[in-house]
């Protein structure tokens, strides 16, 4: 039992009386923190929302944002961050199924995953049992149902070796005049298709692995033996096809609360009441109680509601899928929810009331570990003798390394948008072969848990700086993001203290940068209770951007010998929080980068500038590891060399060459640019105000790093490309 | 115009993929039909698409294999009506005693999903009518079940004289000869793990790798339009 007493004596005085069994589990489970937002509500409405694109902001199953003109992008974060710590494998995939959901709710059809993993040591035996759990689960469903992991990101850390955290988003796409959008009314009917209704996920406390469905009745064979993604791809076709013959009015995921949750914020949010006969859903085990149903989360279920009228249209669209429905009830003005079973009535709840605890104000405290950690006080270099060395292991670092071992086992390519794919390019790019495959989307995930862990308004203020660099690199226009918030226990104040200033940061750097957060979701508990603390908290952002024209979109690979390759933004001595520290040093300390969103709009509007003007033949941010490992990867994937001089680099402040090389400052770029219009990029940097420098140029089978003539480092493509490709493969196979 | 018919299965997803790329790179007309609608007259050619029908439930392809849709395509071959299976149109033709041979789970136990390399030997009929013999070309797979399998001797004295599409330079799944797809004597039936409907247009094949799959959409093109 997850309520407070003071929520039970309110619970009394809703009801005037005492809850049933029913109503109790339906409060239960309404009124968590997962469904019910009480902890965190107030505090996302800083989050500015708003933009003159911005068709459905928060607040329903997914968002929507219009793009060439008739088209709507949709798009929806969560995360399954409990689940995968029990069941990494039904954990992770259960998450995929859940926010494709979300996303047919709308009726777009789901183009792209993106897949969010933070996860612990892979040579520890349970962390590297979690991460091969997490990336079959996530594979063996994203393949399954035909929606391809196009993009994401991969972060270890030790907090996570028990407890891992899995965000995943999806991406849609739906012409603006056939979204799912209607209102609902009285006496149109409630309709549960998919899966049948069972005994796992009761409260989402359950996690039994779910066997197959072996019904006696064989009309249903093709759909119920084959398994859990067949029916999820099932709902697809059927959804898409459906939104297409506008024979639906409204639709909603059966997803965390199960149907309690669906019909209570269904209800709500238009004032009406429902009316359901429990009896009549199909289920998967004969004696499951009233109870049981309302909050039972079994996957693959979705609720449409339907108007009488267009009724028989919904009934042989679902059949022609094989998929099983049953016609639970109807919507009345009642504004009560009343539930029926066998003729007795098992709960009658105000639907208002139901969908929407009172706020919970949490206490916030400054954890110590912050003051002491995040700033430079502790910070002492020491000298270093081989930076070739430094370099390699950077590139091993499995931060920085390939994730090719993970996004192998994606099938990245179906649905034939994958323009820029896994590995390549700052972000994935999609052509849309649904407006008329000119045109594309681009979408990035960033999170960075080490900055969030030392300063969490800066680390998530990042986080979004981030993310729209990697959609202005690939030659993208950023037009909307959504976040995930995952955070520790809001009931200990120096958890909820990591939240409210994770809030506070995408906040401010999504209101500089003028980027709509459409969507998010907020993960508390997050909690490694086998060790008594809380994993480290991290915002992530998922982004996305538009293409007029998709043949102008930039990987980051080196591509011609003789190209000048240039800077573009200036370097500070910011090693804090960097991966050079952590990964070199073993140090996980310091002030981490100053966002600078002004900055990035400079240098962002610059760089598209040099993209529509075709000057530019790669683009690439400086992220983690900074300008050494930014050139080491366009070198690695382009295979080609390259020689540059640290010495004409935009730098302020720095006294050490590491600062020059691993320095983790925001809003940088490098960028190759083709000979004879180098002088034109110079003058348009002038133009826009931006700092850059021609570092050096494209060739050789070597990257070569000097100050003036002496070598600083020099290492050969083959090495480069060992340490690069192979670590996480050999980290995995451990 | 000639008119292809690309079957939908439950759990099928590359069909829309292959009716995107009969239009715009074969200039053919295409449509995707659903298995149970799914009848044989008024087609020019038949393609068993990608994807994972039945959920890959029993194994990838057997339960598609053993539906209605196969005496339906057996008309089809009377008719000498070209039929093409890619992936797991692939796995139902083996299953289905279509192609020779079955595909087995991949040697490392994992799916794949990477461009590989492939070389066409003894190409003919209707899919494969402009490929050259040891014409070598670049197109992805993307398979948990794609290790060929056939037996020693059946291979030696059948297998070798057929149409094939061979791994080269790298096997990525432990196929036995190489094998990535197969084509019946004649060459009016063919079946391949990697995905041609992926490597048709420039704007989807990685920089340096060439659009290996164009060669059959063309070819099938020509051959509906003026016979193999």
């Amino acid at each position: 039992m997850t309520l407070s007493s003071d929520e039970l004596s309110e619970i009394r005085s809703i009801l005037g009386r005492e809850p049933t069994d029913a109503e109790l589990l339906m409060f239960e489970a309404q009124w968590s923190e997962h469904c019910s937002y009480k902890s965190s509500r107030h505090y996302l409405k800083l989050l500015p929302s708003e933009g003159v694109d911005v068709l459905i902001g928060p607040g329903r199953d997914a968002a929507a944002v219009r793009v060439f003109r008739d088209f709507a992008v949709v798009l929806k974060i969560e995360s399954h961050n409990h689940p995968s710590a029990v069941d990494p494998y039904n954990g992770a995939s259960t998450g995929v199924g859940g926010v494709v959901r979300d996303i047919l709710t709308l009726g777009a059809k789901p183009i792209a995953l993106l897949d969010l993993l933070f996860f612990g040591n892979p040579r520890d035996k349970h962390a590297n049992w979690l991460i091969k759990g997490v990336v079959r689960g996530i594979s063996d469903y994203g393949n399954r149902i035909g929606v391809p992991v196009v993009s994401g990101m991969v972060w270890f850390d030790e907090s996570y070796n028990k407890y891992p955290l899995v965000n995943v988003a999806c991406i849609g796409i739906v012409e603006i005049s056939k979204i799912i959008n209607g209102v609902p009314e009285d006496g149109d009917y409630i309709v549960i298709i998919g899966n049948t209704t069972g005994r796992d996920g009761i409260l989402g406390s359950s996690f039994a692995s779910k066997p197959l469905d072996l019904q006696e009745d064989s009309s249903y064979l093709p759909a119920i033996q084959v398994g859990n993604p067949l029916i999820e791809k099932l709902i697809i076709d059927f959804l898409v096809e459906a939104a297409e013959l506008r024979i639906l009015k409204h639709v909603k995921d059966l997803g965390g609360g199960g149907l309690a949750t669906a019909i209570a914020e269904l209800t709500s949010n238009y004032g009406l009441g429902a009316y359901i006969l429990l009896e009549r859903l199909h289920t998967r085990e004969p004696d499951l109680r009233p109870e049981e149903m309302l909050v039972s989360e079994s996957q693959e279920r979705m609720l449409l509601v339907v108007s009488r009228e267009d009724f028989r249209k919904v009934e042989e669209l679902l059949s022609k899928y094989n998929l099983q429905y049953s016609v639970a009830g109807y919507l009345d003005r009642s504004g009560l929810i009343k539930v029926y079973y066998n003729g007795k009535l098992v709960a009658c709840i105000p639907a208002d009331k139901l969908a929407r605890p009172q706020v919970r104000f949490r206490s916030v405290e400054i954890p110590e570990h912050y003051i002491k950690l995040h700033n430079n006080d502790n910070l002492v270099l020491p000298e270093v003798k081989n930076l070739n060395e430094v370099m390699l292991k950077l590139l091993s670092s499995p931060n920085i390394a390939s994730k090719e071992w993970i996004y192998s086992q994606y099938d990245y390519e179906v649905g034939v948008r994958t323009v820029v794919k896994p590995g390549f390019g700052d972000a994935a790019v999609l052509r849309l072969i649904d407006v008329d495959g000119r045109v594309g989307i681009a979408v990035k995930g960033d999170g960075n848990p080490r900055y969030v862990f030392l300063n969490p308004f800066r680390g998530a203020a990042n986080a979004v700086a981030e993310c729209y660099r990697n959609l202005i690199s690939v030659g993208s226009k950023p037009i909307a993001i959504v976040d995930e918030l995952n955070a520790g226990n809001p009931e200990k104040p120096t958890h909820y203290w990591y939240f409210t200033e994770m809030v506070k940061g995408i906040s401010w750097c999504a209101s500089e940068l003028k980027l709509p957060v459409v969507g998010g979701k907020v993960s508390f508990y997050n909690e490694d209770l086998s060790r008594g603390v809380m994993v480290k908290p991290v915002a992530t952002i998922v982004g996305v951007g538009v293409i007029d024209d998709i043949a102008k979109s930039l990987t980051f690979e080196l591509k011609r010998e003789g190209n000048y390759v240039l800077v573009v933004g200036t370097t500070y001595p910011e090693l804090g929080g960097s991966e050079y520290l952590h990964s070199c040093l073993g140090l996980e300390l310091g002030e981490v980068p100053l966002p600078r969103p002004s900055t990035e709009v400079f240098n962002g509007e610059y760089i598209s500038k040099l993209v529509e003007l075709g000057y530019v033949e790669a683009v690439h941010d400086i992220d983690i590891g900074g300008l050494a490992v930014a050139i080491a990867e366009m070198c690695i994937t382009g295979m080609n060399g390259a020689r540059l001089d640290l010495r004409r680099l935009p730098s302020r402040g720095c006294s050490r060459v590491e600062e020059l090389l691993f320095s983790e400052t925001q809003a940088r770029y490098l960028v190759e640019v083709k000979r004879d219009v180098v002088d034109s990029v110079l003058e348009l940097a002038t133009h826009y105000g931006v700092d850059v420098g021609i570092l050096g140029e494209v060739g050789g089978d070597s990257l070569v790093l000097t100050w003036g003539n002496s070598k600083i480092i020099n290492v050969s493509l083959d090495e480069l490309r060992e340490a690069y490709m192979n670590s996480l493969e050999s980290l995995m196979s451990w | 115009m000639p008119k292809v018919a690309v079957i939908k299965f439950p759990g099928t997803n590359a069909d829309l993929d292959v009716v995107w790329v009969l239009r715009n790179v074969s200039g053919l007309e295409a449509r995707s039909i659903w298995y149970a609608d799914f009848n044989v007259k008024g087609w020019d050619a038949v393609v068993i698409p990608g994807g994972f029908s039945y959920g890959d439930w029993l194994r990838a392809g057997a339960i598609a294999a053993r539906s209605d849709v196969i005496s339906e395509l057996i008309k089809a071959l009377d008719n000498g009506t070209p039929i093409l299976g890619i992936c797991n149109g692939f796995q139902i033709l083996t299953e289905a005693g279509l192609l020779p041979g079955a595909l087995l789970p991949n040697e490392s136990c994992r799916f794949i999903c990477r461009w590989v390399k492939v070389v066409f030997t003894n190409p003919r009929g209707p899919w494969l009518k402009l490929a050259s013999d040891g014409l070598i070309v670049d197109m992805p797979i993307a398979h948990g079940e794609g290790r060929y399998y056939v037996e020693s001797t059946s291979y030696q004295e059948k297998i070798s004289k057929l149409p094939t599409i061979k791994y080269y330079g790298y096997n990525p799944n432990g196929s036995l000869y190489d094998i990535a797809g197969i084509g019946s004597e004649d060459g009016l039936v063919v079946g391949l793990m990697p995905h041609p409907e992926r490597a048709s247009e420039p704007e989807l094949t990685p920089r340096k790798l060439s659009c290996g799959g164009r060669v059959i959409w063309l070819s099938i093109a020509k051959s509906l339009k003026e016979g193999w």
